[in-house]
């Protein structure tokens, strides 16, 4: 199908579009957002092509189209749009040459496009390799020390972490060495799938932890997650937004890719997803402790971030219903966490910090960007009415269904320290404080979209999810479950 | 094989960065070679090319390239490691002793390559991540990477026998992107702080 090779050429074609001096930021960034709404009708065409057949495939099978690949090509095309749509407005009086951003930033779709389209697992751990290579700069825009050695920890951490990822996907290539020739079939999912039954249990069980430790480095999954604070605090808020709401979920695809192939080598021991959800609660508690001792605002919210990719984590790991659940928590996690980095972005340019204890009174500044940052805090923190919290309860319901009381009161109390740390901090953005406040500010056609839409969407979602979402996220997970012998460990 | 196990020994215990340059470039080379040697059976062309492409990038265009970054920047000769000389190479020997407790584990006669391979591959590995974690300099951590992937490229030679081109392909691509991406960085290092010691970024904390 060529469809499929239209997301990778598009933004492709845009970002060298990008690099053309047309002098002026404004141009510059009209033509980003061109370029990335081009490219996520692209994937809209996709999608509308796909509908209806179970697995679309490209000419060498080396792309690959399936229900879970849909979910996130769908998601990604969200948090795009929504984080361009705010690139306008946060760099709108910025002085420097844009170009060079615009140019990564359009790249680092077909980067991630291409993670998610592949079927060959090598092409999608060089996706991987790409948006390392290509994010690393987009967290370096702002010229500084610090922006640098967040930076620098950012490639060296995850570039070591992607070796690893390598390591795990030889061995894990290496287990099926005795079933026929070794050819450049050996290394698409699809074959994969159907022959790991018979794959050596311990090269994979290695196999498997090499995968982990490698892309949960790029998820952020605790102890691997120690670059993540300072590239998220360091990089502009539109980057910052588009890491915690996409980049860490295409390094979780990577893994939940590899889960079920695992999960059918062993016969279904369980023992993949037990790991994955032992380390999503580590990761949820220490996490969680973090955000109470937090300053800066952009740091507690890459915090909150390992929290929620740790919550994913434990979802996938109890599988069945919970794998839809947190399919539906990445959902509303792309849509709260941008949207809380918007307004904390923009705030931070207003006050020109981040550190919470000087920004307050935040109402009278605008009454939008408050709106923004409270609601998205309290969705993030998973109250009632927001969506996330319909897709942590599902999460907790499975745990409950399957007996697994360790991993409930875990997951309760890493859940609870994290509502306590982010709900306390944020009622001071509100009240209190006597210091003088900025002057009033008037909120931009793109700032009102990129602030109520999110919103609507997430209180929508909280309280009625339509047929067609529940529809498209099943059969993203359909493909896990359906792949793991037995429906679920 | 022994020559590259001897190699890593090597850089573990140098303590100048120049000489530290040359190893890991010679190092480099080494499973390119290996691999003509090995496979005069069926050799073709493009296979030919492939190793020569490796090799050149490998074993002459990055120490070029880390040269004048040493240069550009200049640093010390010494590497002011983290960890002594001596531990290094007690290190050394106790990731050879690892490294034959887990070929053990890993090691199958379908494997093409043979034990030693695996032994091999997975010592360099540990000597690239120890050279990275226990090293001040950025430059220092950039050969640490290097010498990992050097293991990495080993270890798919032994283990996955007659390897996909397409996985070799993606090995060479990592070195070369992430080096030269490095060595961009470790160049606006130097200019932000006049040195390229990494233990000093250390403003980002909590």
């Amino acid at each position: 199908m060529i469809w499929l090779y239209l997301p990778l050429g598009l933004p492709v074609f845009f970002a060298l579009i990008c690099l053309i001096p047309f002098n002026g930021t404004r141009r510059t960034l009209a033509l980003l957002f061109v370029g990335i709404a081009i490219s996520v009708s692209s994937i809209a065409v996709l999608i509308g092509k796909y509908e209806g057949a179970v697995l679309a495939i490209s000419g060498n099978s080396w792309l690959f189209l399936d229900g879970f690949s849909v979910f996130h090509l769908a998601v990604m095309s969200g948090v795009y749009l929504l984080s361009s749509l705010f690139a306008l407005s946060y760099f709108r009086n910025h002085d420097d040459d844009l170009r060079r951003f615009a140019f990564l930033w359009n790249l680092s779709f077909a980067a991630m496009a291409l993670v998610i389209l592949s079927n060959n697992v090598v092409l999608m751990w060089i996706g991987i390799e790409a948006t390392t290579v290509i994010t690393a700069f987009m967290i370096y825009t702002n010229r500084t020390g610090v922006a640098l050695e967040a930076m620098w920890k950012y490639l060296i951490i995850c570039s070591v972490g992607v070796a690893f990822a390598f390591i795990g996907t030889i061995l894990f290539i290496s287990a099926g060495s005795g079933l026929g020739e070794p050819s450049s079939g050996m290394l698409l999912w699809t074959w994969l799938r159907v022959n790991s039954v018979g794959f050596k249990p311990v090269l994979v069980k290695a196999a498997f932890i090499f995968l982990l430790i490698g892309y949960g480095t790029k998820a952020g999954i605790a102890p691997m997650h120690t670059w993540l604070p300072d590239a998220h605090s360091q990089a502009p808020a539109p980057v910052s937004a588009l890491f915690s709401g996409f980049l860490l979920n295409t390094a979780l695809y990577c893994i939940y890719r590899f889960l079920p192939l695992t999960e059918r080598a062993l016969g279904g021991t369980g023992w993949a997803a037990g790991i994955l959800s032992g380390f999503g609660l580590f990761s949820l508690i220490l996490a969680g402790g973090f955000i109470l001792f937090q300053r800066d605002l952009k740091r507690m919210l890459a915090y909150s971030s390992i929290e929620h990719i740790g919550i994913m984590c434990v979802g996938m790991g109890l599988g069945g219903a919970g794998v839809f659940a947190s399919l539906f928590h990445a959902l509303n996690h792309g849509l709260a966490k941008p949207l809380a980095f918007f307004s904390a972005g923009r705030f931070g340019q207003i006050y020109g910090t981040y550190d919470m204890d000087r920004i307050h009174n935040t109402g009278e500044v605008s009454k939008l960007l408050t709106a923004g940052l409270f609601g998205s805090l309290l969705a993030l923190s998973g109250a009632a009415p927001f969506a996330m919290f319909l897709s942590e309860l599902g999460i907790v319901r499975r745990a409950v269904e399957g007996g697994k009381w360790a991993v409930l009161v875990l997951l309760l109390l890493g859940a609870t320290i994290a509502f306590v740390g982010i709900i306390g901090r944020s009622l001071s953005f509100i009240f209190k404080g006597s210091d003088p406040v900025p002057s009033k500010v008037k909120a931009s056609f793109p700032e009102v979209v990129v602030t109520l839409l999110p919103l609507a969407i997430l209180l929508i979602l909280g309280v009625f999810m339509p047929p067609f979402l529940k529809d498209f996220i099943g059969r993203a997970a359909a493909i896990v479950t359906g792949s793991m012998p037995g429906g679920a460990p | 094989m022994i020559i590259f196990l001897l190699v890593n020994m090597f850089v573990l215990g140098m303590s100048r960065l120049r000489t530290l340059i040359r190893l890991t470039a010679f190092q480099s080379m080494l499973p390119g070679l290996y691999l003509l040697l090995e496979s005069r059976g069926h050799i073709t062309p493009f296979f030919v090319a492939f190793a020569a492409v490796t090799m050149i990038i490998k074993g002459i265009v990055f120490p070029i390239l880390l040269f004048k970054a040493i240069e550009r920047a200049k640093v010390k000769t010494e590497l002011e490691p983290y960890v002594g000389y001596g531990l290094s190479l007690l290190f050394g020997l106790a990731a050879a002793g690892l490294s034959i407790w887990i070929s053990g584990l890993l090691y199958s006669p379908a494997n093409t390559g043979g034990r030693l391979n695996i032994i091999v591959a997975m010592m360099t590995i540990f000597t690239g991540l120890f050279i990275l974690m226990s090293r001040k300099k950025a430059i220092t951590q950039v050969l640490g990477y290097i010498i990992l992937e050097n293991g990495i490229y080993l270890l798919g030679m032994a283990m996955v026998g007659g390897m996909p081109l397409l996985l070799e392909a993606g090995i060479l691509l990592d070195v070369f992107v992430g080096v030269f991406i490095m060595g961009i960085a470790v160049f606006h290092i130097n200019r932000q702080f006049d040195h390229i010691d990494v233990n000093e970024l250390n403003r980002l904390k909590g």
